[in-house]
């Protein structure tokens, strides 16, 4: 193999949590629990919720969709089983606090737990594919961005006469420690993977396409490099390893650790020519253009030292996480805290019928002794001004004043230095030697000011 | 000798002095001439009404401050009674400088809550252990079971200049004796608990509730939350449900029978009186 591992480009800033992945880094990919019920939200992506298109007492067929929205930026959701709808009541969301959800009871005769069928690459003619086409399919599919935001892929692919598209970057990082879901997929479904990546460059008329990988998983590269040395046609795909520091799969930290290129603050990357997608996205992509499958399953990793039996599962979208952990074995020791997705950026949550969503990767749970005594404990002292959350902030900004301004109500303070350019990465708040939720305080600053905004509009 | 010293410095010292004294004539003048000239004209109007309003920029008028609402009121009538903490003594006043008569105006806006649950009749997940603010506490999903109830955290305090907002035990609960009615904690609240109504009755008949969820979730999550019945609805038109939650129209209420039955029979008794706070 000819691609050196040894990552060397990376960007500035970011921090080295414990990886923590070898928990789950070996479990191949296994069909979820057999769940008697399951409940699809209606909001799944960032844009406009969809309305429910089925009534109480409807029999939905698998792969059925069964809610839409006329907004542009939007994703139609779609039943991932055989089943009834019983309701169409609040749930749960990881990020919405309760919002609609369609719960249907499942059919259980005809819905055993699947295991995903591979999709080859043998006999897929990409020609016969326009670049129209696959943005209809992306669309009709309800795709959204996998990695955790959500976006639309439709939005992101299709190609714009005002901002064209040059570099289609594949996100292949997953810097967020304890989670393997897509390290397993470029392990296990590199092929999918690369297919649905030709897919994606077609109908976005890139002409570079760089997959983005953290040399912590030379396994992965190795995988995926592999598969693009058979086929000729592939050999325009390269494969970059990048240094494996927290946060890598930032989609600008990407950008600029691959590219070299800095987006300017409040541009979102079409803007400079470039598409980011996940790896689960791009699987996903030919699963809905070649097998024409709607996004109703997805692999999510559940983890943590507490749970009995942690590994790598498909499982359909509207799984409760309370279904997940029982299907893992339950815990075996206290755990303090669930978090849905990784412990940097993920988001606690109380309910355990809290259903997984198109986006939400992992489900980890964490102990006292994880989470840190004195974080646990909440034992915040005051600000010293060491300055470390400045060198580790990703996006160059100053944590420690926008966390303050936002404390004392000075939010024009906080304006003045760009709090709307924070990511929420989490760097600031796991360095802080006085154990002060920086994040915490930057992201209540947000939702003030589009409160604000909301309300007062300019 | 000292004579002559004196005398001495005069005669060096008297073209200087003059010339000031010439100066300061000259600028005294110019100055008057200006003073008179460029004077900027301001009704007397907008000083007295700054005289009588209470000077506390509370903003609950939604100008920057009482000045402001002083200079606005001159120019546009209409906006005679929204000074909230002055009440109809300055709305009078006003009336009185404009030379104008005021008629009807109305009762009072004060807040209600609409949530009447405290710490032991929520349900709780899990302990919060985040940021003390509502705001920040409300950006997590599940804080308390109820998303719609209020978390206790004291934001509406905070904004409160009056003090007359307290938490008593988990609840955020209105001081009717001292609330002057500026809504500043309307737009602090960020669940939108709170909802300025007139108040027609020194014990104002309000619901306190604003669960949207199924009355069977409800009943899971709060002791005494709406749960969308419809008993004070077949009782008296007053009420309606909307989105599994009792609404009232507090314009029209006035006691009746009907009502007083309502309140009587609302089984998770959501329907209070809410007023003055005995001190």
């Amino acid at each position: 193999m000819d691609v050196d591992i040894k990552g060397k480009m990376t960007f500035r800033g970011g921090a080295h949590p414990p990886q923590n992945k070898k928990l789950t880094k070996d479990k191949p990919i296994l069909p979820g629990p057999a769940v008697k019920q399951v409940a699809v939200m209606l909001s799944q992506h960032i844009g406009a919720p969809c309305k429910s298109m089925v009534q109480k007492n409807d029999i939905v067929a698998a792969g059925q969709r069964i809610g839409e929205s006329d907004a542009y930026v939007s994703a139609a959701v779609h039943s991932p089983v055989n089943g009834k709808v019983k309701e169409i009541a609040l749930r749960s969301h990881p990020v919405h606090g309760r919002s609609m959800a369609i719960v249907i009871d499942v059919d259980a005769e005809t819905n055993a737990p699947e295991k995903p069928d591979l999709i080859s690459s043998e006999n897929v003619d990409l020609d016969r594919y326009s670049s129209e086409q696959i943005c209809d399919v992306v669309s009709q599919a309800g795709l959204v961005g996998m990695g955790g935001a959500g976006f639309p892929t439709r939005v992101k692919i299709e190609p714009n006469p005002r901002l064209p598209k040059k570099v289609l970057i594949i996100n292949g990082c997953e810097c967020e420690p304890y989670i393997t879901c897509d390290y397993r997929l470029m392990i296990e479904r590199a092929d999918q993977v690369i297919t649905g990546i030709e897919l994606a460059k077609k109908a976005s008329g890139c002409e570079r396409v760089f997959i983005g990988i953290e040399d912590n998983k030379p396994k992965a590269i190795e995988a995926m490099a592999d598969m693009l040395k058979k086929t000729p046609a592939r050999q325009n795909i390269k494969i970059v390893p990048l240094k494996t520091k927290y946060p890598q799969g930032g989609e600008r930290q990407l950008i600029k650790a691959v590219l070299g290129k800095d987006i300017p603050t409040g541009a979102i990357p079409p803007m400079v020519g470039v598409v980011v997608l996940n790896v689960a996205t791009a699987s996903a992509i030919t699963e809905a253009v070649i097998s024409n499958k709607p996004l109703t399953h997805r692999v999510v990793t559940v983890t943590g030292q507490s749970i009995a039996n942690p590994g790598n599962f498909y499982v359909p979208i509207g799984t409760s996480v309370g279904d997940m952990i029982e299907f893992c074995g339950g815990v075996t020791q206290k755990s303090a805290k669930v978090v849905m997705g990784g412990p940097m950026m993920g988001i606690a949550i109380a309910d355990l019928e809290t259903p997984i969503t198109k986006t939400s990767g992992a489900i980890t749970l964490l102990t006292k002794e994880q989470i840190g005594r004195a974080k646990y404990k909440s034992h915040k002292t005051a600000c010293i001004h060491c300055g470390r959350c400045l060198d580790v902030c990703p996006e160059h900004l100053n944590p420690t004043v926008l966390a303050h301004a936002v404390r004392k109500n000075l939010f024009d303070v906080a304006q003045q230095y760009y709090i709307s350019a924070c990511m929420e990465c989490g760097c600031c708040s796991y360095v802080c030697p006085a154990n002060i939720e920086l994040t915490g305080h930057i992201k209540t600053g947000k939702i003030y000011l589009a409160r604000e905004n909301k309300r007062m509009p300019k | 000798m000292i004579l002559a010293d004196i005398f001495e410095l005069w005669k060096n010292a008297y073209p200087a002095g003059l010339t000031m004294l010439g100066l300061g004539t000259l600028f005294a003048v110019v100055l008057l001439i200006a003073s008179e000239k460029l004077k900027v004209k301001q009704d007397p109007k907008v000083e007295q009404i700054l005289e009588s309003l209470p000077k506390i920029d509370c903003g609950g008028c939604g100008y920057a401050g009482c000045a402001s609402y002083a200079k606005a009121v001159v120019g546009a009538p209409s906006l005679i009674g929204k000074c909230a903490p002055g009440g109809d003594a300055v709305c009078e006043k006003i009336a009185e400088i404009l030379n104008l008569q005021i008629s009807g105006g109305g009762h009072l806006l004060r807040p209600i809550i609409h949530c009447r649950a405290h710490t032991e009749d929520k349900t709780v997940l899990a302990k919060y252990k985040g940021i003390g603010t509502c705001l920040a506490a409300n950006a997590l999903a599940n804080v308390q079971a109820c998303k719609f109830g209020c978390l206790g955290l004291s934001d509406c305090v905070a904004s409160c200049k009056f003090d007359a907002l307290k938490i008593i035990d988990g609840l955020a609960t209105v001081d009717y004796v001292k609330c002057t009615g500026c809504s500043a904690c309307v737009s602090a609240c960020p669940r939108d608990l709170i909802e300025m109504v007139p108040f027609s009755q020194e014990d104002m008949m309000t619901v306190a509730c604003s669960s949207q969820e199924s009355g069977k979730n409800t009943r899971q999550m709060c002791k005494v939350g709406c749960i969308g019945c419809g008993l004070c609805a077949k009782l008296t038109d007053l009420f309606t449900i909307e989105n599994n939650c009792a609404k009232m129209d507090y314009e029209k209420y006035a006691p009746s029978e009907a009502t007083e039955a309502a309140m009587k029979k609302c089984p998770t008794k959501v329907i209070v009186t809410k007023g003055p706070v005995a001190k």
